[in-house]
């Protein structure tokens, strides 16, 4: 655990950069590509016939940002509205989300704007939000457009692009936009405090800081 | 012996195959959805599997599709007898033959043209004659299951025999009408008569020119055929009815042509009885001890290739890869120079396939052990019986591929299934051993309770009228088991469709979730032509198993479940347990798609398979012990990670051994006393111990209580087994004055839950220590602790750890057999 909470050691001694670790859920209608982008940013594949969450599934992917390595613990959930009542625990805490719809398909535009006030309402208060217009290769289908959402994400204050998993195409840049945007100080968590995935259990109320970060 | 022989040498029982490939997609096209359009040998595929379950004396039953590397598609269908066009040039057929002939291809058409089905692809060839001079048409189903045409590059027709109007719709129209298979008809009889193929020596082009030529013929197209073939005389000399008929057939106007109803009608068929009809039961069809369905299965078995024999006979060619590169790839994706040679498309070849291995592997099967017998109640008629083929101690999968064992295990459930629902016992007992591949779907309809009108019952639903639902299901069915041929095609879509839909619709009650479409796959995929089937057992299903999972609120439903799982977990891994509650690894984070779908959403189709196989024949708390089977499995890894690694496990399932993973279900499922998994919310027609929701456990005290209640009733039997170590924690006064038979006093007050040590609850602890086998009950009062001291015990390692449901006192009234008064002696 030494990677969680501690400074990294080399194999010859000398120490390098922060390592923060921070919880990021994704949300959005069901198939909009969540677990799809996803895929693409852990494991760099695409799979034409994801299969659905049901649930949640969690993975991790550690990214570099200057001298901090930064380690993402992803919780992408179940899409469909029934799934609602799970969410909470999964947003609970986290210092990230990454909202997602399909541009393709206004309606999952319009339930993502959803999501977007109920994490602003109930998630952590300095939770960083992205906005992911997925897709991008139907851009010929597209039924939003670009500065419909640009527009509204300015508005609420939240990181946006439009992305695809299939040609990878903006997928890395967002989860880095969120990376670079997240907090990095050392006041803002304590050692192995709120972010970490077992943190986010029911009737845990475990720190639920913007960030913690180690040096 | 020569019984035997007929019945396996039955000349009805020969296939051949045929192959051709299906149109190409163009590059990287993608679908309206963003997914990549089928490939069209899969929707082939799909649209095929009907052909096969047309049962039809005058037509050659469809047995197999198989789906080739780049877009082949080998199509298996019996194939016995030899093809008329052997009979013409000999004196073989005489008048009545001929009009035999023809009312059994009529016969044929009739029951295509039921449903829907246009032939196509009628011609003398491909009408075989057996040897009992009646005759089966041959690849009736290539025009139907290629769409009409549609999916392949060639044109789906024998140009000789096809109608003129064929000739003259635009290229494009994928639609044909019936009658155009009449005119094929009508050539195929005044070839036959004339006892000379048409036009032998001419051409394709001449051949079509011919055909067109006789568009402009004034008066009989027959006759004018016969003058062109120098046998004028053949025609003057028939029969008058069988000459109307063909004339009939030839009518140049297909408006103007009899359908085959009417020709069915004609006077000429009166006098030719219909072949010998067998009795026809109302209830249920004919008994057939095996079909050619089960014959090809055991072929199989028996090392039977259909593509290697297609190799071997030059109709499948391999060429070296360096050939199959492209010579350019543009940037967009296009791909040129690959263009597949035209006339290797389809090539109308069959090919037999040799039957002689599977005869000498089976000739030493005993006439008997065709016939079973069922019930047995002589011994003498027992010993008579060849002693069984004895696969039992060897693995599934080498049982399942045995095409002896798989022989004899078929033979005696399609008896068991015809005797269905009195028989369904027996079905049990031997589904219990294993159950085999090719009659799956049947047994689990068996065992799931099916009724006969499950049929009626389906098509009263409603499957059609939109509902908000509609979106969520059109979303998920394309991501549902899409490496399966089957459910990946169109027509498996819209099957998937329609079940889900008329599920929805039929149980107002509950709603879709997501994972109800992976629920239903493995039915639809056992029972994918009897779309009706595969609902009426996801009907049984659910209620058994997943008993108000599906309500619009299913949180208390689904909290209960998982607090079971937890607690059951501890009860047999106390070592496992205490680790996932210390890292705080709860069920809610991996295991809700486990038991929400069965594990049908976690596992490929052919595990699921075997594990539901086992599941269908336990009760509603198998999948629990599944579950923990399959933690077991990945115990080593578990018990060495944290939460990280354990949740990184579960996103991305590792290989589980599923037979592995079956049997020790099964075991623990066999050492569980049934109360330990008791849920308040499972089906009521289930629960047979009363008053253990009278207490009403709620889900806050299922998650605190770390161990599990049982009920008196288990512990009174526990005890009279002598399988039960009681551990009594009242007072010693209390104690004293009554007790259970051989209990261990253990006063609540005198234990110190410092550290998880057994030392620490005194000389008793050793005998726990050393217990692996009986179950440790904890017996108090309603004023003792009854949380913390098996939680300690499952500190300490103790398994199989629970705690008497209502105490001590619920034992007075019920079973004083059980008690005794420690301080006096025992009487």
């Amino acid at each position: 655990m030494a990677n969680r909470t501690g400074t990294a050691q080399r194999p010859n001694g000398q120490t390098q950069g922060k390592i923060c670790q921070f919880k990021l859920v994704l949300l959005g209608e069901s198939a909009v590509g969540k677990s799809s982008l996803v895929l693409r940013f852990v494991k760099g594949q695409f799979h034409e016939y994801q299969e659905s969450t049901i649930g949640a599934a969690f993975l991790t992917q550690t990214v570099c940002l200057d001298d901090t390595t930064v380690k993402f613990e992803i919780w992408d959930t179940a899409g469909q509205e029934r799934y609602h009542s799970l969410a909470p625990m999964y947003y609970r805490g986290a210092q990230a989300a990454i909202v997602v719809y399909d541009i393709t398909n206004q309606d999952t535009f319009g339930r993502a704007k959803t999501w977007v006030k109920e994490l602003q309402r109930q998630a952590s208060p300095n939770i960083v939000i992205a906005l992911a217009g997925n897709k991008q290769d139907l851009a010929n289908k597209r039924m939003v457009e670009f500065e419909e959402a640009h527009a509204y994400a300015d508005e609420h204050g939240l990181l946006f692009m439009e992305t695809s998993a299939k040609t990878a195409m903006n997928v890395n840049d967002i989860f880095l936009a969120i990376a670079k945007k997240l907090p990095k100080n050392e006041q803002a968590g304590a050692p192995g405090g709120g972010g970490q995935g077992r943190r986010l259990v029911d009737g845990d109320t475990g720190p639920k800081a913007a960030g913690n970060c180690c040096k | 012996m020569d019984i035997q022989k007929s019945l396996l040498h039955n000349p009805q029982f020969q296939f051949g195959a045929i192959t051709f490939f299906a149109k190409q997609h163009k590059g990287d096209t993608c679908g309206s959805n963003g997914l990549p359009l089928t490939p069209n040998s899969i929707t082939v595929y799909g649209r095929a599997q009907l052909l096969k379950i047309i049962e039809n004396p005058y037509l050659c039953q469809y047995i197999d599709i198989i789906r080739g590397k780049h877009e082949r598609t080998v199509v298996v269908s019996q194939y016995c007898g030899k093809p008329l066009t052997a009979c013409l040039n000999t004196d073989n057929l005489n008048v009545d033959n001929i009009k035999k002939i023809a009312y059994q291809i009529l016969k044929g058409l009739e029951e295509l043209q039921k449903r829907n089905i246009v032939n196509r692809n009628l011609s003398t060839e491909n009408v075989l004659l057996m040897e009992d001079n009646n005759i089966k048409v041959f690849n009736y189903g290539l025009y139907y299951m290629t769409g009409n045409g549609q999916y392949v590059a060639f044109p789906v027709m024998s140009v000789l025999y096809t109608a003129p109007e064929v000739y003259l719709s635009k290229p494009s129209s994928t639609y044909s009408h019936p009658k155009g298979d009449i005119w094929s008809l009508g050539i195929i009889l005044a070839e036959l008569v004339i006892n000379k193929p048409l036009w032998n020596s001419l051409k394709l082009g001449q051949i079509i020119r011919k055909i067109m030529s006789l568009l402009t013929a004034n008066g009989s197209v027959f006759e004018r055929i016969t003058r062109e073939h120098n046998c004028y005389e053949k025609y003057s000399e028939l029969p008058a009815d069988l000459k109307d008929l063909i004339n009939s057939c030839l009518t140049v106007y297909p408006s103007n042509r009899p359908s085959v109803q009417d020709l069915l009608k004609r006077e000429i068929f009166n006098n030719i009885a219909p072949s010998p009809m067998k009795t026809k039961s109302k209830v249920c069809k004919p008994f057939q001890n095996f079909t050619i369905m089960e014959f090809y299965h055991w072929w199989q078995l028996a090392g039977g290739d259909v593509l290697l024999e297609l190799k071997k006979q030059g109709l499948i060619r391999t060429s070296p890869p360096i050939l199959s590169l492209p010579k350019a790839v543009l940037m967009d994706g296009n791909i040129l120079g690959l263009e597949r040679n035209f006339n290797l498309l389809y090539d109308p070849k069959v090919v037999l396939m040799p039957l002689d291995t599977l005869y000498r592997r089976f000739s030493h099967i005993p006439l008997s052990s065709y016939y079973p017998l069922i019930h047995i109640n002589s011994d003498i008629i027992k010993k008579s019986e060849p002693p069984q083929y004895d696969a039992s101690n060897l693995p599934l999968v080498i049982r399942e591929k045995d095409p002896e064992y798989q022989f004899h295990r078929t033979i005696l459930m399609r008896r068991l299934l015809h005797g269905y629902p009195f028989t369904r016992n027996l079905i049990i007992k031997e589904s219990e051993k294993d159950i085999p591949p090719l009659l799956r779907g049947n047994i689990w309809a068996a065992l799931l309770h099916v009724k006969g009108d499950y049929e009626k019952e389906y098509a009263k639903i409603d499957k059609t009228t939109p509902t908000p639902t509609d979106r969520q299901i059109e979303v998920d069915i394309p991501r549902c088991h899409q490496y399966n041929e089957l459910l990946s095609s169109s027509v498996g879509h819209n099957k998937l469709k329609r079940i889900l839909k008329a599920w929805v619709s039929k149980n107002s009650q509950y709603v879709y979730w997501q994972g109800l479409d992976s629920l239903t796959a493995p039915f639809l995929y056992l029972n994918f032509n009897d779309e009706a089937k595969a609902f009426a057992c996801l009907s049984s299903f659910i209620p058994l198993y997943l008993h108000n999972f599906f309500l619009k609120d299913n949180a208390a439903v689904i909290q209960e479940y998982l607090a079971k799982f937890m607690q059951l977990i501890s009860f047999h891994d106390p070592t496992l347990a205490n680790h996932l509650h210390n890292i705080n690894f709860i069920p809610e984070l991996f295991a809700i798609p486990w038991f929400l779908t069965m594990f049908s959403h976690v596992f490929p189709l052919h595990k699921i398979l075997h594990l539901w196989d086992k599941l269908i024949l336990g009760d509603s708390s198998f999948p629990l012990h599944v579950g923990l089977s399959i933690l077991t499995q990945l115990r080593e890894t578990l018990l060495n990670s944290g939460f990280n690694e354990c949740i990184l496990l579960f996103s991305d399932l590792p290989e589980v051994d599923i037979e592995q993973c079956v049997t020790s279900s099964l075991k623990s499922y066999n050492i569980t006393p049934r109360s330990i998994t008791y849920r308040k919310h499972q089906n009521e027609n289930e629960k047979n111990i009363e008053n253990m929701d009278e207490m009403g456990i709620t889900v806050q005290e299922l998650n605190r209580e770390r161990c599990p209640r049982i009920h008196f009733t288990d512990v009174v039997k526990l005890v009279n087994e002598e399988k039960a170590i009681i551990i009594d924690i009242r007072n010693p006064t209390q104690f004293s004055r009554y007790a259970v038979r051989g209990s261990l006093n253990i006063p609540f007050s005198s234990v110190t839950f410092g550290s998880p040590v057994l030392e620490s609850i005194g000389p008793h602890g050793a005998t726990l220590k050393n217990n692996t086998e009986k179950v440790v009950v904890v017996v108090g009062t309603e004023d003792t602790d009854l949380e913390l001291f098996p939680k300690f015990l499952l500190e300490c390692k103790v398994s199989r750890v629970c705690v008497l449901h209502g105490g001590f006192n619920v034992l007075l009234p019920v079973s004083p057999t059980i008690l005794y008064t420690p301080n006096s002696p025992i009487l």
